[in-house]
């Protein structure tokens, strides 16, 4: 197996699909890339089981096919040091699996494993597929993604919940504490379906496709998924469980409405949220009337803040605490110039929506559950 | 090196509120002034936790179980005692140094240690100390006992012998004279054991202890022998560590009779965690560390300990309790005490879980906070928690 490829456009690759690689392994093949070389097309993999990604690179030259699979840190490493050269890489793929690499006026060894090592990428059966445009994944996966819970007593909830039905595409995350649910209603399936996928290959998948504005085909059936964009694809195995009924949990009227504008709205925020306690972050939320007043406290160090900013509001003045740490998180993913925050009770859900949304296909609700005030 | 040695030299005030369990009492009931008193269980099986200096002529000292004070003198006094009634003055008491004091230690509820080295250059230090335990004894009426000397040790040994509600200023030159008259016993460190390996060796007085090869005391009693030989010689460095708010909340209970009742243990530890969950949120504060304790009959004592995610609510600390209990409780083996611990508090309130709480509990709880606030902790409890107390 022998091939001559440019050292930037190697590394590239190698990165952007090196993010799936743990960084400690019970298989020590999986410290490995795949390299597949057939005819004129060279193919790289990472896999740690649950999800692999695998990425198509433009060699220059190419002699003898075969696979490899060579160590990724060695690997990375030195790509990562080479001005934009080509490289030429000769492997004995049979016995000694010896890797070879020039480099301008270096040489250098190294010592691969049998490809017939690498777990073989699974194959979908009696799979369904649909196409959606890049960016509409991407505005999905990037409004949810930090919905996610972390439990690991309650495995569905670290994944995002994904439904298709002939009217519209949904995605929803919630960690039990806050609630995202990212509704399309130009984007559309033929046969209803949900499934959950998990946080790892979203979060690569976010990466790749911002730089991408093709359409992405989607193939799911009972048990894995499986994205295909560009020159990349990936194949992940889907979360086993049944995802809470959240639907249950969006209130359906929350009487007391507040608009405000965003940006002051969250730099507010933010600030009082300095002077709260760095662990539960909890900010006190007080309307009366047209004014709404922020404060926190730390005890423990004697901090304290209160600030106070106008707005429109109609309903009964409240008071109602939240961890401002979801709050912001929340504004930040928002892009509108003002913001509806709805309430009904202290110890109930608030909503924060987005307030004359351009996109009129984008339907985004975002839930934080308050914490109990101390009266 | 003399230079050097006067920049090291430390000036450390040790206070300690004179049997401050029983001043307190006295404080409200001025018929116990100059009477027998013992602060501890009521029980046969409980021990003396504080006794006036009248008591302590009987032979009566703290740690002693019940039954052998009121042996020695069938007149005492006893108290049930009211620890939150004590942490009350014992903070008025913290407060008064804290006004005032740069850099303070609190020690336990009637200890303070206070670091003045360099105050000299703007107050005499001793005057600002006089000072101090003057006002605090103005202030809270309670007798307190002080002593300043040039470390924590000597300090400590200095208040031990300015007791009762008395002073007493031990330089740096009057260190060794001071103490190497005294028994060994007045070395805090020395309890029964020690104090009884260290006479077998003929030693009774500090001057002999200082004496002692070092090597001697390390081979005899290990590292604890090398500081116990520096104590007897007035060098101590640990330093006075600045107080902070104690992070956790406990309870314990001993049995009257030791039991293998499960479930009447089972039943007390809910009434013990709604007990500490309510000062929990009484004070405003999460735990994130659930401690269980156990000790046998022969006094092995256990305890197993989990993580859980912030939370102040009794169903959850009693669901997770009853847990660790039940994974801890192994051996069938008589019980003497158990006890919970909730750890790694932080300040806040209890966040809302969208798919377990429902608004109903949510109520349920800041109503029975209100009445619990307005009606004391026990105005409304758990059923079996409450039959349990009863028994």
């Amino acid at each position: 197996m022998k091939f001559i490829v440019s050292s930037t456009l190697l590394l590239r690759q190698l990165q952007a699909i090196g993010g799936v690689i743990n960084s400690s392994n019970t298989l020590p093949i999986l410290d490995n890339f795949l390299f597949v070389l057939d005819q004129d097309k060279l193919t790289i993999s990472a896999s740690d089981l649950e999800t692999t990604m695998t990425a198509k690179v433009e060699i220059i030259k190419s002699e003898k096919p075969g696979s490899i699979a060579i160590p990724s840190k060695i690997l990375l490493e030195t790509l990562k040091t080479f001005a934009d050269i080509p490289i030429t890489f000769t492997i004995d793929t049979k016995s000694t699996f010896s890797i070879e690499i020039f480099a301008g006026e270096g040489k250098y060894k190294l010592t691969g494993h049998n490809a017939e090592e690498f777990p073989k990428t699974p194959t979908l059966e009696s799979s369904s597929s649909l196409e959606i445009d890049c960016n509409i994944i991407a505005d999905a996966i990037n409004t949810t993604l930090f919905a996610t819970g972390n439990d690991e007593l309650r495995p569905v909830m670290s994944g995002v919940f994904c439904q298709l039905s002939s009217e519209n595409f949904t995605f929803v995350a919630t960690d039990a504490h806050k609630l995202v649910r990212y509704r399309r209603t130009d984007c559309k399936s033929e046969e209803s379906a949900s499934f959950i996928l998990p946080k790892k290959p979203l979060t690569q998948l976010k990466n790749l496709l911002a730089h991408e504005d093709s359409k992405v085909k989607i193939e799911y059936n009972t048990t894995n998924a499986f994205f295909e964009f560009g020159n990349y694809n990936l194949i992940c195995r889907l979360i086993d469980g049944k995802y809470p009924n959240y639907e249950a949990v969006i209130p359906a009227e929350n009487p007391n409405k507040l608009t405000i504008e965003r940006i002051p709205f969250l730099n507010s925020i933010k600030r009082v949220s300095i002077f709260s306690n760095q662990s539960t972050h909890q900010v006190r939320f007080k309307v009366n009337g047209k004014e709404l007043t922020l404060s926190a406290e730390d005890l423990d160090f004697s901090n304290e803040a209160k600030e106070r900013l106008t707005c429109q509001y109609e309903g009964e003045d409240m008071e109602i605490g939240f961890n401002s740490k979801f709050v912001l998180e929340m504004l930040n993913i928002i892009s509108t110039d003002e913001v509806c925050l709805e309430m009904s009770a202290p110890n109930r859900a608030g909503l924060l929506l987005p307030v004359n949304n351009e996109n009129k296909s984008e339907d985004m609700l975002m839930l934080v559950m308050p914490v109990m005030l101390n009266s | 090196m003399t230079i050097d040695a006067k920049q090291m030299e430390k000036q450390i005030i040790h206070m300690d509120l004179d049997t401050f369990f029983v001043s307190v009492e006295r404080l409200h009931n001025q018929k116990l002034i100059g009477k027998p008193v013992v602060i501890g269980g009521t029980s046969d099986r409980s021990v003396v936790a504080s006794c006036s200096y009248e008591a302590r002529q009987f032979g009566i000292h703290s740690a002693m179980p019940m039954k052998m004070a009121r042996n020695l003198c069938g007149d005492v006094i006893v108290i049930r005692g009211d620890m939150e009634e004590y942490s009350k003055y014992s903070k008025v008491v913290t407060e008064i140094i804290a006004e005032d004091a740069p850099l303070f230690e609190k020690a336990s509820i009637d200890e303070h240690y206070i670091d003045v080295t360099g105050m000299d250059r703007f107050y005499g230090t001793l005057k600002w100390s006089q000072y101090l335990r003057k006002r605090i004894i103005r202030e809270t009426g309670l007798p307190i006992s002080m002593g300043l000397s040039v470390n924590k040790t000597v300090s400590k040994i200095a208040t031990g012998e300015a007791k009762p509600n008395g002073e007493l200023y031990i330089t740096n030159e009057n260190t060794q004279p001071f103490l190497f008259p005294l028994s060994i016993s007045k070395i805090p460190m020395i309890g029964t054991k020690t104090y009884q390996i260290l006479r077998s060796m003929g030693i009774s007085t500090i001057r002999t202890l200082a004496q002692i090869p070092l090597e001697m005391m390390e081979k005899v009693m290990g590292k604890n022998g090398i500081i116990i030989w520096k104590k007897a010689n007035g060098i101590d460095t640990t330093p006075v560590i600045p107080y902070s708010e104690r992070q956790s909340i406990s309870t314990e209970t001993t049995f009257e009779t030791d039991t293998i009742d499960i479930h009447h243990m089972k039943n007390l530890l809910i009434s013990m965690v709604e007990d500490i969950s309510f000062q929990l949120r009484k004070k405003g504060k999460l735990a994130s560390c659930i401690t269980v304790k156990i000790r046998y009959s022969n006094f092995d004592t256990h305890t197993m300990q989990r993580h859980i995610p912030y939370t102040s609510f009794d169903h959850i600390l009693i669901k997770n309790t009853q847990e660790l209990f039940e994974r801890l409780y192994t051996r069938r083996m008589l019980i003497r005490l158990i006890g919970v611990k909730l750890s790694g508090l932080v300040g806040g309130t209890h966040q809302v879980n969208m798919f377990e709480d429902t608004p109903e509990m949510l109520n349920l709880y800041m109503a029975m906070d209100k009445m619990k606030k307005k009606y004391g902790s026990h105005a409304v409890e758990r059923a079996v928690g409450m039959r349990e107390r009863r028994e």
